[in-house]
């Protein structure tokens, strides 16, 4: 299990993330849904290593994982929200260059990475840098990285951002399999839609805080508020209507 | 020039294009916010030097001119007035095509404007417009700043009583002339350019253009000692020696003559070639833009090819290394062979060595292997230099390229990987880099020479430099803290002149020490084994504590300014 206990972050006087406590079990997809600002991607961060938290610590199966960051570090796999790739190589090296800074074995690689090129429909263009890939492929190829090692937590920001509807069908059932072969999955978006189909429990960040988490099964009760309605009032985003209108005017300015 | 705007069309929208172009042609795509500013403040310094130099050459002209006004025939100042006119020509051409083969990336619409321009209501005429706008801005612009600079010197060669031709008229020809010449240089790598955006497949394209890029530039690195000896041309020019019709400056020079009035029918003839090669040149631009303009959507959203040949890099890899050596390694080696500015970089500043070598070797009179004597110890002092000048020059190319960022932000996957046990690792696939770079080129370039210069001696002179070349690794990887190509980078950190002359003394007391320790290693066994020992040891002692020290100090992924001794601790 992956528990953040008071993880705070703070960059100069700004406070990005307030004493955010949350756990993720295993065989669990976590949604993690919050707007823009609201420290999403600062937790997403913290969790996969890539900056230290102010103050509060991150726990993987009772330890904590500042006790061995490098261990936790090849426990995870990561996608994230852009496509960030050294696009002048072709897939194969990025990911044969993704699996040798993983440690793992020439031989291993060799036979992982152009099955797993084929499965994400990329084998085609395999020869081909990735400057002249689509977001999509770019998504497919950063999945890809982030499976090679075979980890126990895979942390997903946007994952969805530019994939097709086919790729997008795929990436949701083998997330639903990833996870039910009792390994754990941190997902953030905006998307409500994806949180209801393939989350089991859901966070809701507002202003660097939880504002509030929810079982998703409750939110197919009709006679539970929607989980758009629960974030909504979770993030005090009422009524749009007003500043719809505001955009409506300066769109008809001359 | 101005687009006239399509019903719908903005009637800015020329305007507004030209000016995106015109700052776009500086957008490496490698730096930060920062370093952007950082560059403008170097390239605007970059003015200053240019100005400087004309300056500093009209000064070092000017004792000369003094006693050729005071000859007593007027044969040796015409003579000298062809060279420096060659010179006068042949360094904007030089300049135009340094700065012109710099933005090569940006001289043709390319498919980054198509996906972002096609989809607005520009019409593709005001597209291309405003791209050859912007390079026209832009060149003519660089073309007049170093003619400017130029314009005390051609002064000063003109203003003597043995000048057949007016002050003024000199001045006006020379601006045709080299303006002429300058654009001719932007002009054929337009067209080579061209040509190979139509020609190539898209998969091609990036890694030829990248190539030929680089050979251009070592070309030109390699032809900056033969444009300062351009002045000693004169004689050579007055004679109209057949060798020189296969120089560019030259064709411009007989340009310049006849516009100034000179009756020489070779001087007529060299004026026609460079008519003629520069309408070649504006055809073929013409040509290129035309075609690309008419079926633009099909050359640059042609479909990829599988290269001939292709491999996947996994059927390569069998050697039994770590694998986050591997990893670095080739990922150094693809970042070089594929990304145009690293490459650009790294074999710019190595041909500048090689230029200084080919300079040397250049002064050094073949007739020693008939004559012997003097000219032999020439040869052998060329020799003896040479490995250590490409040293340096491969070692600076080298670190300047690898210290160059390569999509910033994908750096992610190394912050993530970082750990004390493979770092190591990581850091020795940049070793063997730098070592096969800066020992294993120079010495396997160097070599024959040496053997026909010292005989048998080389035997004893290779391993010394080879052991040279291993201490000198330590000073390539001097604080080296960086996967390559993974770190930000701030342009202009240090004082420029401060930084060259660091680095001009270094590079001289490294040149002497080491040229001095080979040939004491000559000279006597006893010696040698010594210092072989000693440099053995010395490299030895260096790369344990280097790899001691990588293995405990994190790597770096933001570049720092030196040093802050304004911090006052309070």
């Amino acid at each position: 299990m992956l528990e953040a206990r008071g993880l705070t972050k703070r960059y100069g006087p700004f406070l990005a993330l307030d004493r955010v406590d949350f756990h993720l079990r295993r065989g669990e997809i976590l949604g993690y849904l919050g707007p823009n600002g609201s420290g999403k991607s600062t937790t997403v961060n913290l969790v996969v290593g890539l900056i230290e938290p102010t103050a509060g610590s991150l726990w993987l199966d009772g330890r904590p994982v500042s006790d061995d960051p490098i261990a936790y570090r090849r426990r995870i796999g990561y996608v994230p929200e852009e496509p960030h790739l050294y696009t002048h190589l072709t897939a194969t090296e990025y990911l044969m260059l993704v699996g040798r800074l993983r440690g793992l074995g020439e031989q291993t690689l060799i036979e992982k990475v152009p099955a797993l090129l084929r499965l994400l429909l990329l084998w085609d263009s395999h020869y081909a840098t990735m400057t002249a890939y689509s977001k999509g492929m770019r998504q497919r190829v950063l999945l890809a990285a982030a499976l090679l090692h075979n980890p126990d937590l895979l942390v997903l920001d946007e994952p969805f951002s530019g994939l097709d509807v086919t790729a997008g069908l795929l990436f949701r059932t083998l997330l639903q399999l990833f996870a039910a072969n009792d390994r754990m999955v941190l997902f953030s978006t905006h998307r409500f839609d994806i949180v209801q189909q393939l989350c089991s429990r859901v966070l809701i960040l507002a202003r660097g805080r939880i504002a509030a988490q929810h079982e998703v099964a409750s939110f197919r009760d009709a006679a539970m508020p929607s989980l758009e309605d629960v974030f909504v009032r979770a993030t005090g985003q009422d009524d749009f209507t007003p500043v719809a209108r505001q955009i409506l005017d300066v769109m008809q300015l001359v | 020039m101005t687009a006239r705007a399509e019903p719908g069309e903005d009637p800015r929208a020329f305007r507004t294009l030209t000016s995106h172009f015109l700052h776009a042609l500086f957008d490496f795509g490698i730096l930060s916010e920062a370093a952007a500013d950082s560059f403008k403040r170097l390239l605007v310094s970059s003015i200053g030097a240019f100005v400087a130099t004309g300056l500093f050459l009209t000064r070092v002209y000017a004792g000369r001119y003094e006693a050729l006004r005071g000859g007593a025939s007027p044969e040796p100042y015409r003579r000298a007035v062809l060279g420096d006119d060659l010179l006068l020509i042949g360094l904007p051409m030089l300049l135009v095509a340094f700065v012109t083969l710099l933005i090569s990336d940006s001289l043709f619409p390319d498919e980054r404007d198509f996906r972002i321009l096609g989809p607005l209501p520009v019409r593709r005429t005001t597209v291309f417009a405003a791209k050859l706008a912007a390079l026209l801005i832009f060149t003519a612009s660089f073309i007049v700043i170093v003619h400017l600079a130029l314009v005390p010197l051609k002064l000063l060669t003109s203003f003597s009583r043995w000048s057949p031709h007016s002050v003024v008229w000199r001045l006006i020809t020379w601006i045709i002339a080299g303006g002429a010449a300058s654009t001719f240089a932007v002009l054929a790598i337009a067209a080579l350019v061209g040509t190979l955006v139509l020609v190539l497949s898209r998969s091609r394209l990036q890694s030829l253009t990248a190539i030929m890029r680089s050979a251009a530039f070592a070309v030109l690195v390699v032809s900056v000692p033969f444009v300062f000896r351009l002045p000693t041309l004169g004689a050579a020019v007055a004679n109209g020696s057949t060798w020189l019709t296969f120089v560019p400056p030259v064709w411009f020079l007989g340009l310049e003559r006849t516009l100034v009035g000179d009756a020489n029918p070779w001087f007529a003839r060299l004026a026609t070639i460079a008519v003629a090669v520069a309408a070649v040149a504006v055809g073929s631009v013409a040509i290129a833009y035309a075609v690309l303009f008419r079926h633009f959507e099909r050359l640059i959203l042609r479909a990829t090819k599988a290269p001939r040949g292709f491999r996947t890099e996994g059927a390569r890899a069998r050697v039994r290394l770590p694998p986050p050596f591997r990893a670095v390694y080739q990922f150094t080696a693809a970042t070089l062979r594929r990304s145009q500015l690293h490459q650009g970089v790294l074999v710019g500043i190595s041909a500048c060595g090689a230029g200084l070598v080919i300079n040397r070797l250049a002064g050094v009179n073949a007739g020693w292997l008939l004559a012997g004597g003097a000219a032999h110890a020439a040869l052998t002092g060329a020799a003896l230099w040479m490995p250590f000048v490409l040293m340096c020059a491969c070692g600076v190319a080298l670190r300047a390229a690898l210290a160059l960022p390569m999509e910033y932000r994908a750096n992610w996957i190394f912050r993530l990987t970082e750990a004390d046990a493979t770092r190591l690792d990581q850091l020795c696939g940049v070793e063997r880099l730098v070592a096969i770079y800066v020992v294993g080129v120079p010495v396997a370039i160097s070599s024959p020479l040496l053997w026909l210069a010292l005989g048998s001696n080389a035997a004893i002179a290779v391993p010394v430099v080879v052991l040279i070349g291993f201490v000198f690794v330590h000073a390539v990887l001097l604080h080296w803290r960086r996967i390559p190509f993974t770190c930000s980078y701030l342009p202009g950190k240090r004082f420029l002149a401060h930084t060259l002359v660091l680095a001009t003394i270094a590079y001289s007391l490294f040149t002497i020490i080491a040229v001095a320790l080979v040939r004491t290693a000559m000279s006597d066994a006893r010696r040698a084994v010594i210092i072989i020992a000693a440099l053995a040891i010395v490299a030895a002692v260096l790369r344990r504590r280097r790899r001691a020290v990588w293995t405990v100090t994190p790597l770096m992924f933001e570049d720092e300014l030196p040093e802050y001794p304004l911090q006052l601790q309070l």
